[in-house]
């Protein structure tokens, strides 16, 4: 895990880890080790928990759909000024198609969809960017604290 | 996670312990799916379930799918504050 300190009120960690599902308890721990280190509260936490949980799984899922035994790495960043953290994702895998990321209809709940859903409820913005190189995706949300 | 399933009668529980994940996601549909699939009602009691994610959401609508065909049903017992929070915000989407 890497710390870069602007000033005492710009905060940003990062760390990178496989991609694969058995890596979601570690962005976990991870994050919630952030969170504690940032003050966040607690009922926030684990909102905030889920949401990065969700976008690293949508990772895992689809950027690397056809590549299960991928050795590639993903990369969680997490930067918190005094008025808003912004979480950003970093990955090499299949560029995301912003118009196909949408939660699914009702009668057809998955866990991608449903985890998308999640995150528009918990966060205040969601955005898709190239990532700069060597990364392919740069996934970016951000919560007004 | 860990879990441990108890017998009575016409009812099967199944109490599951520690993170729902999609990682272990595959492994309560197994331990589940044939339960339900013998017919006999499934309790699942989520009083030891500290994090569920959208993994877990999905495999409860899959339960109660699963049952409604094999005319039996589902319910949730002892839900832990964490996954009724999951729970009350996955409503609003189901």
């Amino acid at each position: 895990m890497s710390t870069e300190v602007g000033d005492t009120t710009n905060l940003s960690e990062k760390k990178d880890f496989l991609v694969n599902s058995s890596s979601l308890k570690d962005v976990r721990s991870f994050s919630r080790e952030v969170f504690e280190k940032f003050k966040i509260n607690e009922e926030l936490r684990e909102e905030l928990v889920l949401a990065i949980a969700e976008a690293a799984q949508n990772i895992v899922k689809h950027a690397y759909k056809d590549y299960p035994d991928t050795q590639d790495r993903m990369a969680v960043r997490i930067s918190c000024t005094d008025k808003e953290l912004e979480i950003s994702f970093f990955d090499k895998g299949k560029p995301v198609e912003k118009s196909k990321v949408k939660h699914r209809a009702i009668d057809d709940v998955k866990p991608g969809g449903l985890g998308t859903f999640f995150i528009q409820e918990i966060m205040d913005s969601i955005k898709f960017k190239e990532g700069d190189k060597p990364w392919i995706n740069n996934l970016v949300l951000t919560k007004k604290l | 996670m860990k879990f441990k399933v108890t017998e009575s009668e016409n009812v099967s529980t199944v109490f599951l312990d520690g993170e729902i994940d999609m990682d272990v996601a595959d492994n309560v549909r197994e331990v589940v799916f044939p339960l339900i699939d013998s017919g006999k009602e499934v309790h699942l009691n989520l009083k030891g379930v500290q994090y569920m994610d959208s993994s877990g959401i999905s495999v409860i609508v899959e339960s109660n799918q699963r049952a409604k065909e094999k005319n039996t049903k589902v319910e949730l017992k002892e839900v832990s504050q964490p996954v009724e929070k999951v729970l009350a915000m996955a409503r609003k989407f189901l």
